[in-house]
């Protein structure tokens, strides 16, 4: 008998990148947007905090990055509420990116899996 | 029949909730120009423009965040101190706006003298820690391993409540210890310094040969026990144990542990060693036991120098001179605070900066930064000084001036005692019991350290139950202290049995327990804690005609100690014997629910 293998497409990598200890919040908004996890990453990052000058005191060196899969449909709606709850939109609180995702695998129920096969 | 049309949500909502506009990156990316031979000039990042609403936002969370969690650290406590005040001892806050604007000088001040220290005094202990191994001989940087100990003392904020308490000590009941306080002031703060510098070394020759640290607080115990059997042969020496013991508890704060610790780990990094699990510990420990050390070595001294009859006789001359002269500008507030914060920050970064520049030849990364950084720690040191004067030591000498009033006739007090004797002193030692513990709990050290332990003990110990060890340990050492108080009992009789128990349990303990323990004591007295115990213990002392108010800090050193210590080996023996019952099931074949 082969072994059987289960693996999901039409995925899609957000990736955002915000000041250490901000990233709780963001995954809990991500999260009510509908994503299911986060891998956090720390990092140091420059670019912004040299180029404002005396106010680059208010920008922390250390990042966190957020690493979250979320499905092709939801990439928009969670990347607007990430977004949103890190306040992206203010200088030096961030930066946030979307990369294509080909597949990826994970545990799935297998009742789940079933369900959705028997749809076809 | 129209063909179905088929849409995506996401498409939609957006569409309707968003009004989204599109930039190519390639119209904003910097383009780089090329000089005559076709090479390429580097290009300078223009600064960037900023709204006043951009400004706004990018500092509101920046201050918002630092100002927050000084708050939280201060305010619970005051109102705490407060409400006691007014309900149970039904007497009006004097001077409270005088004391709310202290508190919030604090407040300001920690939140300042933090974000200076993060910024002006630890880039350069890592950086020293990092390099000066590699450029210098071991001697060479332990020597200044050691100069750093004693400068970071000086730069303690607690000290200052230690200086402060000199003033309140009556000269005739107590000689010594008001020489030690007053004329040998500058001494006393440096023989500490001195003592957290050996601490400071030893643990970092700790962390390079992986000792343990047993024998060490055994080799410790040894000479401040000693010195202490001396001090109580003489009457009068006896009255300065409390100040020693106490000294211990003021040194390990939030400048001495940092600076000293990541110059250690750098330091055993380089040496290419350090990589146990407990490396981190230890110094805290052993510079919370030298300073005692020291102060009792230099109490001794004194006392071969002079009399109790002299000092009280030179103290009443000098009392008498002053009388009709004004003390000059830097002698009283706020000139002595802003000449305090400049002394205590100023010489530790004159000798970093000189370490830097003429030992390692290391040139200054970000001078910039650093010296907003330094600014603002000397601007934090200063506003805390005066926030420690009007607010956490008028806050403090109040309370501890008035809650005797619960069992005591007090004067200034209408109607005291308010209660019978018992339930008064019941109800000035729960109070100080619940104060106590929730300064500690409050105290963010205390979660760094339980989480740390969590983590080192593999779950073990979790780390809400140290929290709780640590706080009640805290919170029943400052009753204790405050027994004595109101009892005037000799100090001894609690320090010996609690150090000599602490030993003991020290001895049944494993390596990590011994570690956490130990350090638990040191790493939860304080910037806040510290001024308030001291001046609630000082006042309360005078009230109820105590010879001296000294002793509850180190009451509140040996309490966490013991409770951890007993935990630990709890902790460990319930493990044990989980682990035995699974054996036994096992061998006999009986399923272990």
């Amino acid at each position: 008998m082969k072994n059987r293998e289960v693996f999901l497409t039409d995925l899609a990598l957000i990736t955002c990148i915000v000041q250490r200890g901000l990233g709780d919040e963001i995954v809990i908004a991500a999260r009510e947007a509908g994503a299911l996890g986060a891998t956090i990453n720390y990092a140091r990052g420059t670019g912004i905090r040299e180029r404002l000058g005396f106010l680059g005191v208010a920008v922390e060196v250390e990042k966190e990055v957020l690493n979250i899969v979320v499905a092709t449909e939801q990439v928009d709606i969670v990347f607007s509420s990430i977004s949103l709850a890190g306040k992206l939109d203010t200088p030096g609180m961030g930066f946030m990116y979307v990369t294509p995702l080909e597949k990826a695998s994970t545990y799935i129920p297998p009742t789940v899996v079933e369900k959705l096969e028997e749809r076809g | 029949m129209e063909p179905e049309q088929r849409f995506r949500y996401g498409d939609f909502s957006r569409e309707v909730s968003m009004d989204h506009h599109q930039i190519s990156y390639n119209a904003l990316a910097p383009k780089v120009e090329k000089d005559a031979d076709g090479k390429a000039i580097p290009y300078v990042h223009p600064k960037v423009d900023l709204r006043a609403a951009d400004v706004y936002n990018l500092v509101r969370p920046y201050i918002q965040v630092r100002f927050l969690e000084q708050f939280k650290a201060v305010v619970p406590l005051a109102l705490y101190l407060v409400l006691f005040q007014i309900f149970m001892l039904s007497q009006a806050v004097e001077d409270s706006w005088v004391i709310t604007g202290g508190m919030f000088a604090v407040i300001v001040g920690l939140m300042f003298f933090m974000e200076g220290l993060k910024l002006g005094l630890m880039p350069f202990g890592e950086a020293i820690g990092n390099t000066l191994p590699k450029k210098s001989p071991l001697p060479a940087v332990l020597g200044i391993t050691f100069l750093l100990g004693v400068g970071v003392t000086f730069a303690e904020p607690a000290i200052g409540a230690l200086k402060a308490a000199g003033a309140i000590v009556s000269v005739n009941s107590a000689p010594y210890l008001y020489t030690l306080l007053n004329d040998w002031a500058g001494t006393l703060v440096l023989v500490v310094g001195i003592g957290v510098g050996f601490a400071a070394v030893l643990g970092t020759m700790r962390f390079i040969y992986d000792w343990s640290l047993k024998p060490m607080i055994y080799c410790a115990m040894v000479p401040a026990f000693g010195l202490t059997f001396i001090a109580l042969s003489d009457p009068e020496l006896a009255k300065v144990l409390g100040l020693a013991w106490d000294s211990g508890a003021v040194t390990t704060g939030p400048v001495t542990v940092p600076l000293v610790l990541s110059l250690g780990i750098g330091i055993a990094g380089a040496a290419g060693s350090g990589e146990s699990r407990l490396s981190g510990f230890g110094i805290i420990t052993l510079a919370s036991i030298f300073p005692v050390i020291g102060v009792l070595g230099l109490a001794i001294f004194v006392s071969t120098q002079t009399s109790p009859a002299e000092i009280i006789a030179a103290a009443n001359a000098a009392q008498s001179l002053n009388a009709n002269i004004l003390p000059t500008w830097y002698e009283t507030t706020p000139g002595a605070e802003v000449v305090g914060g400049l002394r205590s920050i100023v010489p530790l970064v004159l000798f970093l900066f000189v370490v830097m520049k003429v030992m390692l030849r290391e040139p200054i990364k970000n001078a910039g930064l650093l010296a907003y950084g330094i600014t603002l720690a000397i601007l934090g040191m200063i506003i805390f000084n005066l926030g420690l004067t009007y607010g956490l030591a008028k806050l403090g000498g109040q309370s501890g001036g008035l809650v005797p009033a619960a069992f005591l006739a007090i004067e200034t007090v209408e109607g005291s005692p308010l209660y019978g004797y018992a339930m008064g002193i019941t109800l000035a030692l729960v109070f100080v019991w619940f104060l106590g513990f929730g300064a500690t709990l409050a105290e963010p050290a205390l979660n760094a350290l339980g989480a740390t332990v969590q983590n080192l003990t593999q779950g073990v110990f979790k780390k809400s139950m140290l929290m709780y060890a640590v706080s009640f340990g805290v919170a029943t050492g400052i009753a204790v202290g405050l027994t004595k108080i109101i009892f005037d009992l000799p100090l001894a009789w609690f320090l010996i049995p609690g150090y000599a128990t602490a030993i003991v349990l020290t001895y049944f303990s494993s390596e990590e327990f011994v570690n956490i323990a130990w350090d638990s004591a040191g790493v939860t007295t304080g910037p806040i804690t510290v001024p308030l115990v001291l001046a609630i213990g000082l006042s309360f002392g005078n009230a109820v005609g105590a010879l001296e108010g000294f002793g509850i800090l180190s009451m509140a050193s040996i309490g966490p100690i013991l409770a951890v210590l007993s935990t630990g080996i709890w902790v460990r023996y319930r493990a044990r014997r989980a682990e035995n019952m699974a054996d036994t099931a096992e061998k006999t074949g009986v399923p272990t629910t």
